[in-house]
């Protein structure tokens, strides 16, 4: 066993990968493979007893996919830093791993150029994204955020308790069920409702759900 | 994913072969696996996609993707991304001719191999397979 040097667990299902990852990585004298994981539970099981400076996890495994691995082992707070190896660039995914603790993402067919860069940018207290080290990280969040995020709900000059009531409807409520839900009188949902048909130009309530679905009117949770 | 023009990347092979120079035998052994468990893949593809199986289909492309694209066989790479995609889509009526297209880039890739290591590194499966 090397003194100093970086321990690293390999997880990924495919054997031709993993002797590829290792006989690239022990190439480096300073990096020492310890264990190698064919599975999201091994690889759970392997970073608890082995508790290796970095894992390099392939989101795509069977048993624990990567992704739930992931979130697992930054649950244990475990020493280990965990670094995303992925086929391809999906944003939501990056955005997704680094919430849940990830410190580098690397693409498959860069690996070769640029892993031990990035572990060694990772063991350096930085992150790694798109094939260089990430400086500042709050902004590569908000930017990934920006770019995955749903299109801004549309609020046609309607008031929120108005939106609110939109929700509502669509959701076959009648109003005599929004007047308890919001503790308000029938007479006071007609009157909202005159309002939002007069604001929308719809005629009824079939009118009014479908246009709040055809026109991102609803939460995103909702539709 | 960027895709590169020639099926075999050289920047990859050459620093894989870098990195295992201490063990020549290994390399070569290590491109071997690599053909032997794409000819496989590739095998049972086949079968998946005749019998309609999308989720088999799509976790073998995917399989097959990634060991393409960590030994540097980009174009392989790209087709089995078509194929996984297909898959996703719950669409296979064209992954037969995808998979033909992807059994020519691997051609491509062992001739270019067998060419850098010699004529033992293409697989004993190779002939059923293809």
């Amino acid at each position: 066993m090397r003194a100093n040097s970086i321990r690293v667990l390999i997880a990924d299902d495919h054997p031709v990968v993993r002797v590829g990852l290792r006989n690239m990585l022990q190439a480096d004298p300073t990096i020492q493979v310890v264990g190698e994981a064919r599975d999201g539970m091994e690889a759970l099981e392997l970073a608890r007893n082995l508790d290796p400076d970095i894992l390099l996890l392939d989101l795509a495994m069977p048993n624990v996919a990567g992704m739930d691995a992931l979130r697992e082992l930054t649950a244990d707070s475990l020493n280990t830093r965990t670094i995303v190896l992925t086929g391809l660039i999906d944003k939501r995914q990056v955005l997704e791993a680094l919430q849940l603790g990830a410190r580098g993402v690397v693409l498959k067919d860069a690996v070769v150029e640029h892993l031990t860069a990035c572990i060694r940018a990772v063991m350096q207290g930085q992150y790694w994204l798109e094939g260089h080290p990430v400086q500042n990280l709050v902004q590569v969040l908000r930017d990934l955020s920006a770019q995955t995020a749903p299109p801004p709900r549309r609020t046609y000059g309607l008031t929120a308790r108005e939106l609110e009531v939109v929700t509502l409807i669509t959701e076959g409520c009648t109003n005599k069920d929004i007047a308890k839900t919001f503790g308000i009188s029938e007479e006071t949902v007609k009157r909202h409702l005159t309002n939002i048909f007069n604001k929308l130009g719809v005629g009824n309530r079939l009118e009014l759900a479908l246009f709040a679905l055809n026109h991102s009117l609803l939460p995103a949770e909702t539709k | 994913m960027p895709v590169e023009e020639t099926p075999l990347s050289s920047a990859v092979f050459d620093q894989l072969r870098q990195a295992m120079s201490n063990d020549s035998a290994g390399f070569a052994a290590l491109y071997r696996d690599y053909l032997a468990d794409a000819w496989q893949t590739f095998q049972n593809l086949r079968a998946s996609i005749d019998q309609g199986q999308f989720d088999d289909v799509q976790a073998k492309a995917h399989y097959l993707k990634s060991s393409s694209l960590v030994l540097g066989a980009p174009l392989v790479a790209h087709c089995a991304t078509e194929v996984e995609r297909a898959a996703l889509a719950k669409d296979l009526s064209d992954a037969g001719a995808l998979l033909d297209k992807t059994k020519g880039k691997l051609q491509q890739v062992q001739a270019e191999l067998a060419e850098r290591l010699g004529k033992s590194v293409i697989p004993e499966n190779y002939d059923a397979a293809a």
